[in-house]
C-alpha cells in the first residue's frame, strides 16, 4: 500500500477548473511547490514535460495550470484558465519542452520547472499521481540537491549555522509523525533538513516551529 | 488508516457504524479537525456537484472551446420530457447528471473532482438520482460522498486512479466502484453488501483503456461517464439483492493495478492508441492543434 492518499478530501475532492484532476489541478499543485520553494514569482521559467504530460499538456490546459501554480494561485482560482496571459502582461519568460524520453523521476506525468531570477535558480522534479494529489521526488535549490520520497506533506528546514536539529525534530515530533528524514550539507548555504511528515501541519504549527535562524518552506 | 476494503468493512461490521461514519471519525483524528470542519467541507464539495449538475442542462447546455463535447446533457432531458426512455427515467436522468456534470469540465468549469476530474461525472450521476428515488436528506447525501471517498482510498492506495497510471478502469472504475458501494450504504445495505458491490461494479470496467481524443478530458472521456453511473446502479441493485462477486473486493483492486500496469504506454492517457488514433481521431486532433501526430 503506498499510503500517498491521506485525506478523504484527496478522493472527493479538490474544487477545481476542469478538465484534469492530474494534468490540470495535479500541474497547478506541482508549480505551487515551485513557487514556495522558489520564495515568489521568478522572472523566467522552462518547464520539461515527460510522458503522458509530453503527448497530451496542449488538451489538458496544463501549460496554464501549472504557471497558475508558479504565480501561486489556488486550482479553483477563476484566474487559472488565463494564467499564460497574466504572466505575460508581467514580462515572465515561459518556456514548454515536450521530452522525449523516459521520466528522470520513474512517472508518466513529470514535469521538471526551471525557475529563475537574477542568479537564482532552483529546479523541482514534480509528478501529479491521479485525483489533484502530487509527489515532489528532487529539487534543486542554493546548492542542495534534495531528494524526498516524494508524499506531500513535505518540510525543508535551513539552517546556516548548522542550527539545532535533535530540538527542532523533537518539536515536529509531538505535533506530527516524521515518517522519514534526511540532511543534505551545501558549502557556504549551512544544512537542510528534509522531513516527509504524515499530516498536514496547520499555520498555527508553523508559527511555532519557526525561528529567526532557520528558513522553511512547507510543501 | 485502513490498507484493505477488508478491513474497512470489518471495523463497520464490529463497530456497528456505517463506512461512513468510520471515515467522518479518521478524518477528524488525523487532521485534528472538529466534526463541524470536516462536514462542512465535505458539504461544500456537494454544493459544487449540484451546481454542475444543474449548470450542464441551463439553456442550450455548456460546449467545450474545442466544440467537440457539449449540449447533450440536454438533448438527454429532453428526451426524458417525452417520458419513452427504454431504460426507465432513472438511468437515463443518472446518465444526463453524469454527462452535465462532465460537459461542464470540459468547457474549464467549476467541478469537484470524485476521484478525478475526467470522472467527475459518476458519482453525481448516481448521487442525485438516488436522492429522488429515496428521498435522501442533505445529510445523507454528504454521508454518501464520505462513503464513496473511503473506499476510494483504499483504491487508490492500493492501485491508482490516474488514467496515465492505470487507464481509464483507474478513473471510470474506480468512481464507478465508489458510486456503487456509497449508493449500497444509503439505500440501507450493510458494509459487506458496499464492498460487493464496489467489487461488481469494478470487475464490470475491468481493463477500460485511456484513450482521450486529442489528449482532450472530452472524447470520449464524457460518455464514459454515463456507463460509470449506469454501471454503479446496476452493481448496488444486484448487491441490494444479495448478489456476490465471488472475487473479494480487494482481489479485484489489485487485478485492476496488475492490468493497469500491463497497459502499453499508447493506451495511458497519451492521446495516440485506441479511439485518439482512429483516423477521425487523429483528424480532429490536427484541426484542433494543428499538427500532424503519429498514429503507430
Amino acid at each position: 500500500m503506498s499510503g500517498n492518499y491521506k485525506s478523504v478530501f484527496d478522493i472527493i475532492g479538490p474544487i477545481m477548473i476542469g478538465p484534469s484532476s492530474s494534468h490540470t489541478a495535479g500541474a497547478v499543485a506541482i508549480g505551487r511547490a515551485a513557487n514556495r520553494i522558489f520564495g515568489g514569482i521568478p522572472e523566467d521559467i522552462t518547464i520539461h514535460y515527460y510522458e503522458s504530460f509530453a503527448q497530451t499538456h496542449k488538451g489538458h490546459g496544463t501549460d496554464y495550470a501549472i504557471i497558475s501554480g508558479i504565480l501561486g494561485f489556488e486550482p479553483d482560482d477563476k484566474r487559472v484558465p488565463d494564467a499564460l496571459d497574466i504572466a505575460h502582461e508581467q514580462g515572465i519568460k515561459i518556456k514548454f519542452i515536450e521530452e522525449e524520453g523516459d521520466s528522470p523521476i520513474g512517472h508518466p506525468n513529470t514535469a521538471v520547472c526551471e525557475l529563475r531570477k537574477g542568479n537564482r535558480e532552483i529546479i523541482v522534479s514534480g509528478c501529479s499521481i491521479g485525483g489533484g494529489t502530487i509527489e515532489i521526488r528532487d529539487i534543486k535549490m542554493d546548492g542542495f540537491h534534495i531528494k524526498p520520497k516524494g508524499p506531500l506533506p513535505i518540510l525543508l528546514v535551513q539552517s546556516e549555522n548548522g542550527g539545532n536539529s535533535e530540538n527542532f525534530s523533537d518539536k515536529l515530533q509531538k505535533i506530527n509523525t516524521i515518517n522519514h528524514h534526511a540532511k543534505y550539507d551545501a558549502p557556504g548555504k549551512g544544512t537542510m533538513y528534509e522531513y516527509d511528515l504524515e499530516n498536514r501541519l496547520k499555520q498555527k504549527d508553523l508559527s511555532q516551529l519557526a525561528s529567526k535562524d532557520t528558513k522553511m518552506v512547507y510543501l | 488508516m485502513y490498507d484493505t476494503i477488508q478491513e474497512l468493512v470489518a471495523a463497520s461490521m464490529s463497530q456497528n457504524k456505517p463506512i461512513s461514519e468510520i471515515m467522518i471519525e479518521q478524518e477528524m483524528a488525523k487532521n485534528s479537525a472538529t466534526r463541524d470542519e470536516v462536514w462542512s467541507q465535505m458539504s461544500k464539495n456537494l454544493d459544487v456537484m449540484a451546481a454542475a449538475v444543474k449548470r450542464g442542462v441551463e439553456g442550450d447546455g455548456v460546449f467545450s472551446k474545442t466544440g467537440l463535447t457539449g449540449g447533450e446533457a440536454v438533448l438527454l432531458k429532453k428526451y426524458r420530457e417525452k417520458g419513452h426512455t427504454l431504460s426507465g427515467d432513472s438511468m437515463v436522468e443518472a446518465v444526463q447528471n453524469a454527462i452535465a456534470t462532465n460537459e461542464v469540465n470540459a468547457a474549464m468549469g467549476v467541478v469537484c473532482a470524485t476521484p478525478t476530474a475526467g470522472s467527475t461525472g459518476t458519482l453525481p450521476g448516481v448521487l442525485f438520482v438516488i436522492q429522488e428515488r429515496l428521498n435522501l436528506d442533505r445529510d445523507q447525501m454528504i454521508r454518501f460522498l464520505f462513503t464513496a471517498g473511503a473506499f476510494g482510498m483504499v483504491i487508490a492506495n492500493n492501485a491508482s486512479i490516474a488514467g496515465a497510471t492505470g487507464g481509464c478502469q483507474a478513473e471510470v472504475g474506480s468512481a464507478s466502484a465508489m458510486a456503487a458501494a456509497a449508493a449500497v450504504e444509503v439505500a440501507g445495505g450493510n458494509a459487506e453488501q458496499s464492498s460487493e458491490a464496489l467489487a461488481m461494479a469494478l470487475s464490470n470496467l475491468l481493463g477500460l483503456v485511456c484513450d482521450p481524443v486529442a489528449g482532450l478530458v472530452e472524447l470520449p472521456c464524457v460518455k464514459r461517464n454515463a456507463i460509470g453511473a449506469g454501471n454503479a446502479l446496476i452493481a448496488a441493485d444486484m448487491a441490494l439483492a444479495g448478489c456476490t462477486n465471488k472475487i473479494p473486493a480487494d482481489e479485484v483492486v489489485t487485478a485492476m493495478d496488475k492490468i493497469g500496469r500491463g497497459l502499453p504506454r499508447a493506451l495511458r492517457e497519451t492521446g495516440i492508441g485506441g479511439l485518439a488514433g482512429t483516423p477521425t481521431g487523429v483528424k480532429m486532433k490536427m484541426t484542433i492543434f494543428g499538427q500532424s501526430v503519429d498514429v503507430s
